[in-house]
């Protein structure tokens, strides 16, 4: 076990068995479900369905904090893990950068944002305010700002399995030493969305949860949170923190079969639980106790044993799952399993299959029936989400002896890796020699964006000095006037994915397959199996017209006829199962939706898996589409607004606003103007034998939260400063770097703080450091940055030249000197930031 | 039963999609499901959608579902047994 080995030093979690740990742990002790009647809201078809509602008053608990419901639950869990772990809501002794969060959701704001659509659909009313906290990165900036956290922050949305993959990622980087402790766990409320959409494929089970029963019809639908404390166990042993168990191993896989369907041999379950008892070095044999995902549908659960017998071979340890007590919920239902996983190694005992009362014949199997004391080492406990995301986790009581774990060095140490498949075809040359410190090779890139849907045309689109505006019509009940939008195009749908496939994919999921066929290229998947090709899709708003067609539809007719197809591809990891089924791809997939850093996690995430060993390629990139609603709040109301509480870093009191990019906005507001598209990237290790000649090479990747100077500002300096350390890191000097390319969008305020941080940056260099941007070329969204990855590419490649990026922040324009290399960057205005260096 | 029959042709063409398939193309007797016309089981829980829009049929379980969507024929035993009928 290494020194940076993940330890948990604090837990926390509120969910309908109860409002803190020490209720929800007597709640399964003494056999009591919290399973009770809806309440939250009301529906015309499920009223008397039981559900898992948390009955604490969330709104009171969390005082004048503001934010959407499943903000609220996780910071009332993850307040009460950062106390048990003897730590001031300042995590005072930590650092703030090293310090970071990683939260799941799935559902994120929904429950305003239903709302807001009842409000406009039924009384004509444009409550603009009730989408504010819409987005599921929400929790993760709401509870990295309470904390003062500024090491890595970002969200997955994996379905079922989000909050687990949350605390596997969240391992990786204390491992990799991106971060000494990390808030690491999951949220998600009820909602209608939910609701209706897992009634619309026959999986509700009204009278309540049978996980593993004969007679078992489906899940009860539940919410929550759950949060662990995870520390370097070198650092949680320097502060003195009390170690309450190991987290020792962790598996990521993808069944890569079914939208909503295991598959129905457990293929990619078993793949996720081995690779997590290889991790933690632990035999199969050696588990005393599994908490299951047991969601209590007939085709889980049959998975999920056929999955267990096959890892266990003869004899299972004994098994439960906890979903009879709270319910499925979602993306806590990993993390509310960890921290009682936790509790079980701390007293020794193990919860029950509540909801169990008879044995089905076809699975022979018998859980747990009653709470229990029993002798346990190490538990696995697992989570299967729609598009079989499949996580397993291993935890390891903290007296259970340590066993010899390969080490799993930092990010940018690729020295001591396990040799993986050597590629040996004829296909494989070896490339030109990388630059020194070059982590990883861009091989390939697939793009469809406003500028065009091939990287000649994304290229040509700068040199003609942007992307050509669509107009957009929005009803006039939601927003008077045309828009001018980014909008995509054409794309060729028809030329890479078969007729009968595109009946069942919406655009956006269109638009992700054509790229991943685009960008990764034939050899690359020839010559790795399919395990081995590890993909990360991020998105900020998902699909969000199918989300949206779903709810009107629930709101307008009354919960009547839903269409299960809106809903399975209104879950965020639709994008990319979709992809994984289609090109077949079994290794880890993610989707993060940190907001305009979703780029930079899946970039970050990707890396990890090929310096990790665990992948010969990652696909990486990410996707975001128009929709009238984000549209028309965006360019009308305060989400533009340097007056609200989240943007005041972006505010200059009383100062002069800043030059702002040479980019089209909104004509009498300036805010920036929506765009849509998708970009997704395939790379390899730079020191390994490529398949074709690089576009470029990578190195420096980096995620965290911005820092803020006193008066709540943007700090330059210090912004500065990240910059040229992460850039050392990596090997490189800031006089080697040639361009900050930002996400400047024409709304002043951040493009002048983009500008002051290229000035910032200047001063450290001692020259002057040319400050660019590309949303003239793509618009404004989520997912933009992936696009500014392909400019810079293009910029390192001579393609384009730096006076087309709407230099910034300097009223000479430097003249054009080639760009080797170039540094992207990206601000979030939920507070979190990414980069990455792009070199040639 | 012929009407009913070329009308549920129609419409599971038309909910599921399916461009390139014609109501002559879908026997009365084929099976609906593990066939040519490569339906999976989004599909039919699509098709429980269309019941309940076009035919005021609720189907809550799979059970039921599966026996009704075992070819055209069966489905339209199903929807004329199972319609609400008019007062």
């Amino acid at each position: 076990m290494s020194l940076r080995s993940p330890v948990i030093t604090g837990r926390g979690i509120i969910c309908a068995a109860g409002g803190n740990l020490r209720e929800v742990w007597e709640s399964t002790r003494a056999g009591q479900t919290g399973l009770g009647p809806l309440t939250l809201f009301s529906s015309v078809r499920y009223a008397s369905h039981l559900v898992g509602q948390v009955r604490q008053d969330v709104d009171r608990l969390c005082g004048r904090l503001r934010g959407s419901r499943s903000d609220k639950l996780a910071w009332i869990a993850a307040r009460e893990a950062v106390q048990s772990a003897g730590l001031s809501s300042s995590l005072d002794p930590v650092q703030p950068e090293r310090a970071g969060v990683l939260l799941g959701s799935t559902v994120g704001g929904m429950l305003g944002t239903e709302q807001f659509l009842i409000r406009l659909l039924r009384e004509q009313r444009r409550r603009f305010g009730l989408l504010r906290f819409h987005e599921c990165a929400g929790a993760a900036d709401l509870c990295s700002r309470q904390l003062g956290a500024r090491g890595p922050c970002a969200t997955v949305s994996t379905a079922c399995s989000a909050g687990a993959m949350a605390i596997a990622a969240a391992a990786e980087l204390i491992e990799a030493g991106e971060a000494d402790l990390m808030l690491a766990g999951g949220s998600d409320s009820l909602c209608r969305l939910t609701l209706n959409g897992f009634g619309s494929l026959l999986l509700l089970d009204p009278g309540g949860c049978r996980p593993f029963d004969a007679r078992r019809a489906g899940i009860s639908l539940g919410e929550g949170a759950a949060m662990l404390i995870l520390e370097a166990e070198e650092t949680a042993r320097a502060r003195g923190a009390k170690i309450l168990a190991r987290l020792t191993g962790w598996g990521a896989s993808c069944d890569a079969w079914h939208a909503t369907a295991p598959h129905p041999e457990g293929r990619g379950a078993f793949a996720a639980m081995q690779q997590a008892l290889q991790r933690a070095a632990v035999q199969a044999s050696e588990i005393g106790f599994v908490s299951a995902h047991g969601t209590g549908t007939p085709d889980n659960d049959v998975m999920e044993v056929k999955a267990l017998r096959r890892l266990f071979g003869g004899r299972l340890p004994p098994v439960a799952s906890v979903k009879g007590f709270f319910g499925h919920t979602l993306a806590a239902s990993g993390p509310i399993q960890a921290v009682l996983c936790v509790q079980a190694l701390q007293e020794q005992s193990i919860p029950p299959n509540l909801g169990f009362e008879q044995v089905d014949s076809r699975l022979g199997l018998e859980p747990v029936r009653e709470f229990r004391a029993h002798p346990v080492s190490h538990v696995l406990s697992n989570s299967f989400g729609f598009g079989g995301n499949n996580v397993a986790l291993v935890f390891s009581r903290v007296s259970a002896g340590p066993s010899e774990k390969p080490s799993n060095g930092a990010v940018e140490n690729s020295s001591d890796e396990p040799d993986t498949t050597v590629p040996t075809t004829s296909a494989l040359h070896r490339s030109s020699t990388p630059p020194p410190q070059a982590l990883l090779a861009v091989l390939g890139a697939g793009v469809i964006s406003a500028a065009g849907a091939t990287l000649a045309e994304v290229f040509a689109a700068f040199r003609h000095g942007g992307a050509t505006l669509s107009f957009f019509d929005a009803p006039a009940a939601l927003t008077p006037g045309r828009a001018r939008v980014y909008a995509c195009g054409e794309f060729g749908a028809d030329q890479f994915i078969d007729p009968g496939k595109r009946r069942k994919l919406n655009r956006l999921q269109q638009m992700a397959l054509v790229t991943a066929r685009q960008s990764l290229p034939a050899a690359a998947l020839a010559s790795a199996s399919r395990e081995r090709i590890c993909l990360a899709l991020g998105t900020g708003l998902g699909s969000l017209n199918d989300t949206a067609a779903f709810v009107e539809n629930l709101v307008l007719k009354d919960e009547r006829a839903p269409r299960p197809l809106f809903f399975a591809n209104s879950v965020h990891n639709s994008l990319a199962s979709q992809v994984a089924i289609e090109i077949n791809l079994a290794g880890l997939n993610s989707t993060p939706v940190q907001r305009e850093i979703c780029f930079e996690t899946a970039l970050w995430q990707g890396a990890n898996e090929l310096v990790g060993g665990r992948a010969e390629f990652a696909l990486v990139g990410a996707a975001d589409e128009l929709n009238q609603y984000a549209m028309a709040a965006g360019l009308r109301w305060g989400w533009w607004d340097e007056q609200t509480p989240e943007l005041r870093p972006f505010a200059r009191l009383g100062e002069q606003q800043p030059r702002s990019a040479d980019i089209p906005a909104a004509r009498s507001t300036r805010r920036p103007l929506p765009g849509e598209g998708c970009t997704l990237f395939s790379l390899a290790r730079a020191d390994r034998a490529l398949p074709s000649q690089p576009l470029a090479w990578v190195s420096g990747v980096r995620i965290g939260r911005f820092a803020t100077t006193a008066g709540g500002q943007v700090d330059a300096d210090v912004e500065a400063q990240w910059v040229q350390a992460t850039l050392a890191r990596a090997g490189v000097s800031l006089t080697q770097l040639d361009l900050l390319l930002t996400g400047a969008n024409g709304w002043p305020p951040l493009d002048g703080a983009y500008a002051d941080v290229a000035a910032a940056l200047s001063r450290l260099a001692g020259r002057q450091i040319p400050c660019g941007a590309y949303k003239h070329c793509c618009g404004e969204h989520h997912s933009a940055s992936a696009f500014g990855f392909l400019a810079a590419i293009g910029l390192v490649r001579g393609e384009i030249l730096p006076s087309l990026c709407c230099p910034l922040g300097s009223d000479s324009t430097p003249p054009d000197r080639p760009c080797r290399m170039v540094v992207l960057y990206t601000l979030s205005l939920g507070g979190a930031k990414g980069l990455c260096c792009v070199r040639a | 039963m012929e009407t009913l029959m070329d009308e549920l042709k129609t419409k599971i063409i038309a909910t599921l999609s399916l461009e390139r398939v014609k109501p002559a193309d879908i026997k009365a007797d084929d099976a609906l499901f593990g066939t040519g016309l490569g339906l999976d089981s989004i599909d039919a829980l699509e098709l429980v959608a269309m019941l309940e829009q076009e035919y005021d049929i609720l189907i809550e379980e799979r059970g039921v579902a599966d026996k009704a969507f075992a070819s055209v024929r069966a489905l339209a035993d199903f929807v004329s047994t199972n319609r609400p009928q008019c007062p």
